[in-house]
């Protein structure tokens, strides 16, 4: 074949090719045909040595002008399918679609409260102790210095199982299984399940969950519940919380006080939650009453502490505005999928 | 109790509004919980704890308001009031059978009454803390209730038959109309009042109708006397009876007052009605003692954390009428009045001093932490993992009541063996110490679901009980309870899926193997669950709990239609053998091959069978054993399933060369074929 018409062929053919051409992966295909080793441009330019000497420099000046015309035009090519390519997958992904989302589960509300109380607690020095829901009149009443048929007992309704065993009706009865067990000092608080027969209503609940605290050591002073109490309420509502005692009667402690926080939804000037006058009651505390170090064979002279105890839907519930306790324990996933 | 602010302001010279009482009443330990208008005076609300019985009543809160705002308490007249003997017929015979219920008890006769209304004064007083009035002499009684705490009881002397006061318990079936027009059936261990025949009031409770003070009242017996608190906390509650004189005997009144009492209503009644007052009985062996406790001011400060001043601690005293005398040093005795009988021991002076000397100034310091290493014991850390796993694998948690009914609890009665029942439950919805946490689980994915709420993956970790045994009290284990119900997963590029089995069961090995534990599964049968597989870890005998499915019957007693998935286990055993600690293996460096192997078997062919022979036979050589399809259908004949294993091989120490992997597959094939008769495809 005449070699300068074979050049045109070639030239004609590669230009219809490339019109052709839709994507990257044809293109390269596209090169290797006329540009590779093997390729069809390649081939004559090669055999261009064995042509005449007339012929040579024409033919051979010819296929370099085309070399370097498919060249500049598969690049041409391939930037703009590569721009295509892009422009492309950009309308197949629709960035308005719902992302696949993993299931994620979450803890009960009342466990992210105690979370959040046992943590502070456990940055102040506490370990965390648990102890028997199904308790015996000892722990739950006489070694606290609570005597049957005392009005001290009114605020301590209770379940009974038979004459001897009964549900805890508070958290407390840990205290004496602890001191029981071990010497000072002691750090611990005692988070659980308690049972009162209430009847239930939004603010009233047979089983509720407390959370007790104990602190015993030589030279506990009332200060120190007073400061660990602070420290606590501050850490749990907010630095700017304020915090008051009142004196009050529980029968285990001595002296013994109910502790408010100022009102964490009007910030004490008054509102609904704080019936008007600013505080919220959210611990009961005082000094573990030498009664109780008795009926546990600790030294009343040699030792003092203090105790508390507070309940932890009262907590959640003030934390997060939740206004009948019976959500709890409905488990609606509605309510449950709200706390982190 | 209430208060009214006027009145108290007779007893004590208060420059403070009735607001700066409330106040200082509350920070001082008596709450006031409301105070409302009432004309011109202000009413207070207080809660009074049971330990001060002494603030139930006028005087005694206006002690309290003279030591927190340092005032002087101007006490009422309760001189003894002389009278004149007793003529004959107006004697009084008093006789008390059982002093240990009363201990004392004492009597005077006004003869000659007029008994009309009471004077405006002591009906407005009344009136003020939502008292009725009733007549003159009923009413001077309540008056000094209200001013003294001393519950006193007026008779019509004429009504008491025998002229004669036996204080004797209750005959049994004996009855009585009360003052509130309610007939009462008495029985023994309750204390009457009775005259020569019949019971005329039960003691320190309420008066009888037939005895009581009318219009037509000539001649009064006025009853002052101490009554054993715990039986009359025992009567009252047993007859669901509680008045202003049982809520104040319980609490205990005080021992030194009886008489006073008695002594400063005779005088009112006097002025009120007329008459004459004779004489005074008086029986039982009560003396009124008054503590005397050493007080040691320096000790004080150190329990609570301030320094106290001697000479400002004794002036509280003396304002809370306790009698002080100076000892050595930073000492001093304190003698305590008959009416704080809660005053028993150092450290309730000590708590005295703080209230008055006021919480809010007492510092709050931070006291010297123990160090301790272990903050949580081993189960609770494992226990919190758990349930961070089980929150990672898409599960929410639910907390339900320990106490359910005793239907709802033998709805499993496999899982019953000996039930905790109260006896005294508030109902028969709350009975029963929930012996498994299947009942709460159902009960909220029923809540759910008729909320429309239909795709649930909940778990519970609470406690189970049981009775150990006659005589060996009771049991209460942690539980964990998973249920599963509704679509598993659905999304717009995968569809959906519904929950299984499988899923439940993925769940489990999941935080079984985050706890590095490994579990092994077997069929077993409980009521109400089917399939059922058993759950034990892998080297131990005893079952731990189970997974499966949870039959039609069952859930239609929760009115579910849809398939739920149900897992309980007692985690105790996992709580000890769990690892926490995580130890580093080393990542091996020699690249594993993997093979696929396509097996044709019967239907009825166990994977676990499978997968058990592949191990044996690769030994240590496999690395995983990954089922990836199960097919049935086209090609396959019918009764027939195709599994697809993917098999791992690999060496520790070289690389498998290409000849040893492909035989030690095909002597995987082999065992196969040879053990479990199957093909291959």
């Amino acid at each position: 074949m005449n070699d300068l018409s074979n050049i045109e062929k070639i030239k004609k053919d590669f230009e219809e090719t490339l019109k052709k051409c839709k994507d990257v992966l044809h293109l390269e295909s596209i090169k290797t045909e006329y540009l590779g080793r093997k390729g069809r441009l390649t081939r004559t330019l090669r055999s261009i040595s064995a042509l005449p000497a007339k012929q040579k420099a024409e033919v051979g000046k010819k296929a370099n002008i085309l070399k370097n015309e498919f060249t500049g035009k598969i690049k041409e090519l391939s930037a703009k399918l590569a721009a295509a390519e892009v422009a492309g997958k950009k309308e197949e992904t629709d960035v308005t679609l719902p992302g696949i989302r993993p299931d994620t589960g979450r803890l009960h509300p009342l466990t992210v409260t105690l979370s959040r109380i046992n943590e502070i607690f456990i940055s102040l020095g506490f370990n965390i102790a648990e102890g028997p829901e199904i308790e015996t009149e000892f722990y739950n009443f006489e070694s606290l210095n609570i005597p049957l048929d005392h009005p001290s007992r009114d605020a301590f309704d209770t379940f009974y199982i038979d004459g001897k065993y009964l549900l805890r009706s508070h958290t407390s009865n840990v205290q004496i299984h602890i001191m029981q067990n071990q010497k000072p000092p002691i750090q611990a608080i005692m988070p659980g399940r308690v049972f009162r027969p209430d009847a239930v209503d939004a603010s009233h609940s047979f089983m509720f969950h407390q959370v007790e605290g104990l602190m015993v050591d030589r030279g506990i002073r009332f200060s120190d519940l007073k400061g660990v109490l602070e420290l606590f309420c501050r850490s749990m509502f907010g630095k700017d919380i304020k915090m008051r005692l009142r004196p009050h009667f529980f029968p285990f402690t001595e002296p013994s006080a109910e502790v408010d926080i100022s009102c964490i939804i009007c910030g004490g000037n008054g509102c609904r939650v704080c019936k008007g006058n600013g505080w919220l009651e959210i611990l009961g505390a005082g000094m573990v009453n030498p009664k109780v170090f008795e009926a546990v064979g600790y030294d009343p002279e040699e030792y003092t502490g203090f105790a508390f105890g507070m309940g932890v839907e009262r907590i959640a519930m003030l934390l997060y505005g939740i206004e009948d306790i019976r959500f709890f324990f409905e488990n609606d996933i509605r309510f449950l999928r709200q706390f982190i | 109790m209430k208060i009214s602010y006027q009145w108290l302001k007779e007893y004590v010279d208060l420059d403070a509004s009735p607001e700066e009482l409330a106040a200082g009443l509350t920070m001082s330990g008596s709450e006031v919980e409301a105070i409302n208008d009432a004309g011109s005076d202000k009413v207070m609300s207080l809660e009074i704890t049971s330990n001060r019985p002494d603030c139930l009543n006028m005087l005694g809160l206006a002690r309290e308001a003279s030591a927190v705002f340092d005032r002087e308490l101007k006490v009422p007249d309760v001189r003894p009031f002389e009278g004149v003997p007793a003529e004959k017929g107006q004697a009084v015979d008093c006789v008390i059978e059982n002093t240990e219920l009363c201990p004392k008890y004492t009597a005077r006769v006004i003869s000659d009454v007029k008994i009309k209304e009471a004077g405006e004064k002591i009906r407005k007083r009344l009136e003020a803390l939502g008292l009725r009035p009733v007549n003159n002499a009923v009413d001077v009684t309540n008056f000094c209730l209200m001013e003294l705490g001393q519950p006193l009881h007026a008779f019509d002397l004429d009504k008491l038959k025998g002229g004669k006061i036996i204080v004797r318990e209750a005959r049994k079936g004996e009855k009585i109309v009360t003052i509130d027009e309610e007939e009462r059936e008495l029985e023994p261990g309750m204390l009457v009042i009775a005259d020569g025949e019949r019971s005329v009031a039960i003691a320190g409770v309420m008066g009888g109708i037939d005895t009581e003070v009318t219009a037509r009242t000539r001649n009064i017996l006025l009853e002052s006397a101490y009554f054993d608190p715990v039986s009359v906390r025992r009567t009252a509650r047993k007859l669901g009876l509680s008045s202003d004189s049982s809520y104040r005997f319980e609490r205990g009144v005080d021992k030194g007052m009886i008489k006073g009492a008695s002594d400063r209503a005779a005088a009112l009644i006097v002025e009120e009605a007329g008459g004459r007052v004779r004489g005074f009985y008086e029986t039982g062996p009560l003396s009124a003692e008054e503590n005397v406790i050493e007080f040691d001011t320096e000790k004080a400060g150190k329990i609570l954390g301030v320094v106290l001043e001697k000479e400002w601690v004794k002036h509280i005293f003396q304002r809370l009428d306790m009698t002080v005398t100076d000892s050595e040093g930073s000492r001093m005795s304190v003698r305590v009045p008959t009416f704080r009988e809660d005053l028993e021991k150092e450290i309730d002076l000590i708590e005295e001093a703080a209230r008055i000397f006021g919480y809010d100034k007492i510092p709050a310091t931070i006291p010297e932490i123990s160090p301790v290493v272990e903050r949580k014991v081993y189960a609770r850390q494992v226990s919190e993992k758990l349930l961070e796993d089980l929150v990672a694998l898409g599960l929410s948690e639910i907390v339900t009541y320990s106490l359910i009914s005793e239907a709802s609890s033998n709805r499993f009665p496999g899982l019953v063996k000996a039930p905790v029942t109260l006896s005294n439950p508030l109902s028969e919805e709350q009975k029963v110490m929930t012996p498994h946490l299947l009942d709460g689980m159902l009960k909220t994915i029923s809540w759910n679901i008729n909320r429309k709420n239909k795709d649930l993956r909940l778990f519970e970790t609470g406690k189970v009980y049981s009775e150990l045994g006659k005589g060996k009290g009771y049991g209460e284990v942690p539980a964990l309870c998973i249920g599963l119900t509704g679509i598993a997963r659905r999304n717009w590029m995968e569809g959906k899926r519904n929950e299984s089995f499988y899923d439940l069961k993925g769940i489990i090995e999941d935080i079984f193997s985050g706890l590095r534990i490994t579990p092994e599964f077997t069929s077993i049968h409980i009521d109400g669950i089917a399939p059922c597989a058993g759950i034990k870890i892998q080297g131990e005998e005893e079952t731990i709990g189970f997974l499966g499915q949870a039959t039609k019957e069952i859930l239609n007693e929760y009115d579910i239609e849809q398939d739920v998935f149900l897992c309980q286990l007692k985690p105790g055993r996992i709580f000890e053998r769990a690892v926490l600690e995580n130890r580093y293996h080393t990542i091996p460096r020699f690249p594993f091959s993997i093979r696929d192997v396509s097996i044709l078997c019967e239907e009825s062919l166990r994977a676990g069978d499978i997968s058990r022979i592949i191990a044996e036979e690769g030994e240590e050589l496999i690395k995983s054993i990954d089922l990836v399809d199960i097919y049935k259908g086209k090609k396959i004949p019918k009764g027939k399933k195709s599994l697809t294993y993917s098999i791992q091989y690999g060496l520790d120490t070289r690389t498998l060369r290409e000849e040893e992997i492909e035989a030690l597959h095909s002597s995987v094939k082999d065992a196969l074929a040879k053990n479990l008769g199957v093909t291959f495809r």
